[in-house]
């Protein structure tokens, strides 16, 4: 019997549903890893179990006991500690400071009792004095710390909760070889220490490294728990991919080979999280990119419509050798940019949707006067063509739904007839005839002699629509596939590292 | 369906003042406090409500309005813009109009490009500090605002100087149409332009959309810095253009005549339905917070409330306003 | 002594000299910057009456930017200390007058006061903390209020405080200026506050409310103590300033509360929260205060000398907001 036992777990959100039975079962003093492609729900139902989310059914177990857990601090209780990704510390206060925050030992009425966070942190720091390396100091101040320190700091925060059942979210994407063999001996201090470990990680060679057991999530769903001594690389590939049935809407690919021009080229493009990446676009293609979430290909997009700097690289389109410095300059020259986080970098909520719509046609057209009508005859075509459902331009954006929302901003774009349009993740959250609608323009986009490029979370789709897929893997692209090499399988070991 | 719905959008939005933008809510509730207050006035004294009087409110609503003009410009663009130096500007700017003027009725051109052109220059300014130093709009205002006030004292030494040109001040105060003051076709005027601007240009597009969502806006295109630093300029030059006027108004300047104004500018640009994060709101609405400000003002005084009651009650509602505009999220876990 | 020695010692010495953990020192090297120049252009300031007296003079800013401090800290900020101070000012020499001036009134007097200035705080830290207000608007519009009651309990400037209060406040006691005692008293309490796990907790919510939050910090009440104790601090700042100008006076404060932010920027505290001292808030009052003399010695002309020092000011809060800023 596992220390901790999920079943039965359902969740979604609005339209789309992250998890559908999903089960796990965890046992104390092992490493159990949790794997599976993007949207698969492996989040979810790490949330679900740390009490930031709630789901629609199901049940966790602790120890054979029902536990419900509705709220973070419900988790503490019940003894799940969470390392998250988005560090929780404050820069401001020491190492000793940041481990005991959530309850400072006191003296007297209410000083700080310096002796006592002194001793308590030692105690807590002390087991793991080889992983923490210089500068660790318990005074140390944790805005000086390094990055590395700092997600150790983040782990050793969490046992200071006494916690018995850890959650560590993807927790070595900062590290380096170096460093993730230190944190992995750490990583085995706690689990023989008889901890029970969830580990989600998307590094093929260190699930195998550290893994003891493995669950793989498909579609929300737990297909299979395997031992991992027991199992090989290709065969967890090959569950996570399962019988892929690509979306109807997603159709045929043609793979052509009869590209005009080359539209743009990419060199050596380098910025923080992005090791030198270099390409090329060609007339009326539509190129894909994949991989992990996270590993370059929004900021490489971000990067070529001039959104955010890079420190190195050359970018090259028809009629001009500087990189767009800024996004007004990258819509002038022809770029167009979707974003997929749409509340965020799209819609203009309480605004409406003429102004939605018409709001790179100002920067693109340097207007100042502006004439409603005009306008609106000019985006009507752009409305009609994306079948757009809603009640009159002057209505609030807000009062669409989501699909139209994006397709709105989607529109955005169209109206300015852009020759290559950079779409980042610009499906995620809507529903199936609105995706069905935007892949079908694609198409028609392309067809036209617009170049696309494509970043989708969602593999199917890339798959699905791409003339040419380019996978990236931290921070650089490391395969390019076309043609019959367009398939999930080599999708997923190019995007997990799997050597071939 | 959507082509349908295109050409109904076609015929509404070819009207140039969309009837239905006046009859959202931001507007009713000013209108029928306006309302409540004049019956209120009318019955505690009565010739409150008598067209003159009126005419005298609408006046002294003008004074108001035009510098909330800028105000609202600025608050409408977001990220906790505000000023704090358009007393200081009025004051400074009254100042400058009165010595260039000297009671000459050929020398009011230059005076009020003078006093508008002092305001503007002080609103880049103010705008640059934002922008560019990175200081929080209220900070930089009014620590402009300590700077300003110091520089008129260093002009005037302390002692009231300048003369409005008698032509200034019949146009504020004495009929020129219909018996109704020049200062209200001033403002009126203001009104179309704030609403031409708001509406009709790519500028006043940009501005809500900047008040509404940086990120996004920058992502069309928006320069977001130039847009800052023009509001806080439009805003010091509303408020240099007011200076003139009430210098008008007042005959000649005293030290600190502008000051009764900043405060209220921020409230009638919250009452008309701007909320204090920007992104939405229009000028009509401000203009009618204006009004019921003044008849505010002016109930309180004819109630024969004092100075400190005054206060007491404008911080009150400001306050109360914050509950329905200005409250921040809760903290989620 | 060899290189080694010296290399360790200097690097011992840049550790310590790190701005994160004593923000103050920059306050600290330009208050005694400006004490010489002061001191150059006018030798007679450096005199020890003249310390005293001009302590006298900074001492209610001195009090109202450490105040200010640990609203900013959590990253929060209070517009109506000025207002605070000339309510309590009010409050404080009404109940003294009305008690009949003797030495019972005036301890009453300072206790209402006092009570008042924390009431002030919570209101404020009640509207910031509890109903969400955004802090700049509503302690702007609460300062409107308690100005406007202010003005209601005193209409007119010119009510007398006892002679007996503001006498104290000006003579020795037991041989030292009576204000160097409420100096040194305000000096231990801010240690003593720096050791307490309140202080600590506010640079957390400061620093990152959302973790402060998520790691089970009262982060609400956490914020309204640090408005009380602004309230606090600005009502002794009004019962020194009282010991000053000797009356009562419902336009007092108005202009100090830029001072504070100026004071407390200036002092290496950084307006986003999070980082700085009340220590350094002291001589950032100090050097404001220093800079208004260092002005006036300098031969500024009567007339600019407002706009010198609103400049200055501004020029401060420019730098300070640009140094915290790392």
């Amino acid at each position: 019997m596992g220390v901790l036992e999920v079943k039965g777990v359902n969740k979604h959100f609005g339209a789309v549903v992250a998890l559908e039975s999903a089960e796990l079962e965890v046992k104390r003093g092992e490493v159990h890893v949790l794997i599976g492609s993007n949207g698969s729900g492996k989040s979810t139902l790490c949330k679900i179990i740390a009490g930031s989310v709630i789901p629609d059914a199901g049940e966790i177990r602790i120890e054979g006991t029902v536990t419900a857990i509705n709220r973070p601090q419900d988790a503490t209780q019940a003894g799940i500690g969470v390392f998250y990704q988005e560090l929780s510390l404050v820069p401001q206060l020491s190492v000793a400071e940041n481990l005991l925050l959530a309850a400072l030992p006191r003296k007297g009425p209410g000083l700080v009792d310096r002796a006592a966070i002194r001793r308590r942190a030692e105690a807590l720091v002390e087991p793991f004095a080889e992983v923490t390396g210089d500068g660790f100091a318990l005074e140390a101040l944790v805005q000086d710390l390094r990055s590395d320190q700092r997600q150790i700091l983040e782990v050793l925060k969490v046992l200071a909760t006494e916690a018995r059942i850890i959650i560590f979210d993807e927790p070595t994407s900062s590290l380096d070889k170096r460093q993730v063999t230190v944190f992995f001996d750490l990583v085995r201090e706690l689990r023989d220490s008889g901890r029970a470990i969830i580990f989600i990680s998307h590094r093929m060679d260190e699930i195998f490294e550290i893994g003891d057991r493995v669950t793989v999530l498909r579609d929300g769903r737990s297909v299979e728990c395997l031992r991992l001594a027991e199992t090989d690389q290709d065969t967890l590939v090959q569950h996570m991919v399962g019988s892929l049935i690509a979306p109807v809407s997603a159709g045929q690919h043609q793979a052509r080979d009869d590209y005009d021009d080359t539209l743009l080229s990419v060199e050596n493009l380098c910025a923080h999280r992005l090791d030198g990446v270099s390409f090329e676009l060609r007339r009326g293609e539509i190129l894909g990119f994949g991989g992990l979430h996270g590993q370059g290909q929004s900021l490489a997009l971000r990067i070529l419509f001039g959104a955010e700097p890079a420190t190195a690289g050359e970018i090259q389109l028809t009629g001009s050798s500087r990189r767009p410095s800024k996004p007004a300059d990258a819509i002038r020259k022809g770029l167009a940019y979707l974003s997929g986080d749409r509340n965020r970098d799209g819609v203009l909520l309480t605004r409406p949707i003429l102004e939605n719509l018409v709001a790179a046609d100002l920067t693109k057209h340097k207007r100042f006067f502006l004439y409603p009508q005009r306008l609106i005859r000019k985006i009507s075509p752009v409305v009609d063509r994306l079948k757009m459902r809603f009640s009159g331009f002057s209505a609030p954006i807000s009062s669409l739904s989501g699909g139209n929302q994006q397709k709105a901003v989607i529109g955005r774009w169209l109206t300015i007839q852009p020759d290559i349009l950079l779409m980042d993740d610009p499906t995620k959250g809507i529903d199936l005839h609105s995706k069905t609608d935007l892949y079908q323009i694609m198409r028609e986009l392309a067809a036209e002699g617009v170049s696309i490029i494509l970043y989708s979370s969602e593999d199917a789709e890339l798959l699905g629509i791409a003339d040419r897929i380019l996978v990236f893997n931290g921070g650089r692209i490391v395969q390019q596939l076309e043609g019959t090499q367009l398939t999930a399988f080599n999708l997923y070991q190019a995007a997990y590292g799997v050597t071939a | 369906m959507a082509g349908e719905s295109s050409k109904e959008s076609i015929v509404r939005a070819s009207s140039q003042f969309d009837p239905g933008a006046l009859l959202r809510r931001p507007m009713v509730i000013p209108c029928l406090l306006i309302v409540i207050l004049m019956i209120l006035g009318e019955t505690a004294s009565p010739g409150f409500a008598s067209p003159g009087q009126i005419i005298k409110l609408l006046t002294l609503a003008a004074l108001m309005g035009i510098v909330a003009a800028g105000q609202n410009l600025v608050i409408l663009g977001g990220r906790e813009g505000i000023d704090l130096s358009v007393g200081a500007i009025i004051s400074f700017g009254a100042v400058i109009a009165g010595n260039i003027m000297q009671g000459a009725n050929s020398m009011v051109a230059p005076a009020i490009l003078g006093a508008a052109g002092a305001g503007l220059g002080i609103g880049i300014l103010n705008g640059i500090g934002v922008t560019i130093l990175r200081i929080p709009p209220l900070v930089m205002t009014l620590g402009m605002m300590g700077v300003v006030q110091g520089a008129l004292v260093a002009m005037t030494r302390g002692i009231p100087s300048g003369n409005a040109a008698p032509v200034l001040a019949d146009f504020i105060t004495q009929p020129v149409l219909a018996g109704i003051p020049g200062i209200l076709f001033v403002w009126i005027g203001v009104g179309f332009f704030m609403a031409w601007l708001l509406s009709r240009t790519a500028f006043g597009y940009r501005i809500y959309a900047i008040g509404t969502n940086q990120r996004a806006a920058r992502l069309t295109g928006v320069s977001v810095w130039r847009m800052r630093i023009g509001l806080f300029g439009l805003s010091g030059f509303f408020a240099g253009l007011t200076s003139v006027f009430v210098l008008g108004y007042t005959g000649n300047s005293f030290i600190g005549v502008g000051d009764q104004y900043m405060l209220p500018s921020i409230i009638a640009v919250v009452l008309g339905g701007t909320p204090l994060s920007g992104g939405q709101g229009s000028y009509t609405g401000t203009m009618a917070g204006a009004f019921l400000l003044v008849i505010l003002q002016s109930i309180l005084i004819t109630l024969q409330m004092e100075e400190f009651g005054r206060q007491i009650v404008f911080g009150v509602t400001l306050l109360v306003l914050m509950l329905f505009y200005g409250r921040q999220h809760r903290l989620r876990v | 002594m060899n290189r080694d020695t010296g290399i360790s010692t200097v690097s011992a010495f840049l550790r310590w000299v790190d701005l994160a953990r004593r923000p103050y020192l920059p306050a600290i090297a330009v208050t005694l910057l400006l004490f010489m120049l002061n001191g150059f252009l006018q030798p007679k300031t450096l005199r020890p009456v003249s310390i005293v007296a001009d302590i006298s003079t900074y001492l209610p800013m001195i009090l109202l930017a450490v105040g200010q401090t640990y609203v900013v800290l959590a990253s929060d900020i209070d517009l109506s200390v000025g207002s605070i101070i000339s309510l309590v000012n009010v409050v404080t020499v009404s109940v003294m007058a009305a008690l009949g001036g003797s030495l019972g009134a005036i301890i009453a007097g300072i206790f209402v006061g006092i009570a008042v200035g924390i009431v002030c705080g919570a209101f404020n830290g009640f509207c910031v903390a509890v109903l969400r207000f955004q802090p700049i608007v509503s302690t702007f519009a609460s300062g409107i209020v308690f100005a406007g009651i202010a003005l209601w309990i005193l209409p007119a400037a010119g009510l007398a405080a006892p002679d007996a209060y503001w006498e104290t406040y000006g003579e020795n006691v037991a041989g030292i200026p009576f204000v160097l005692w409420i100096l040194a008293a305000m000096g231990i309490a801010v240690a003593v506050i720096a050791q307490l796990v309140f202080a600590r907790s506010l640079l957390a919510v400061g620093g990152n409310i959302q973790s402060a939050y998520q790691s089970g910090l009262p982060v609400a009440r956490l914020r309204v103590r640090a408005y009380i104790l602004c309230g606090l601090f600005s009502a002794l700042s009004a019962l020194c300033l009282t010991g000053d100008t000797a009356s009562g006076d419902p336009l007092l404060g108005a202009k100090m509360t830029l001072g504070s932010v100026a004071a407390v920027v200036l002092g290496g505290t950084a307006l986003s929260g999070g980082r700085g001292n009340p220590l350094g808030s002291i001589f950032g009052a100090v050097i404001l205060g220093l800079i208004g003399s260092v002005v006036f010695f300098a031969g500024v002309p009567f007339e600019y000398q407002n706009l010198v020092q609103g400049l200055i000011v501004l020029a401060a809060l420019a730098g300070g907001v640009t140094v915290a800023r790392r």
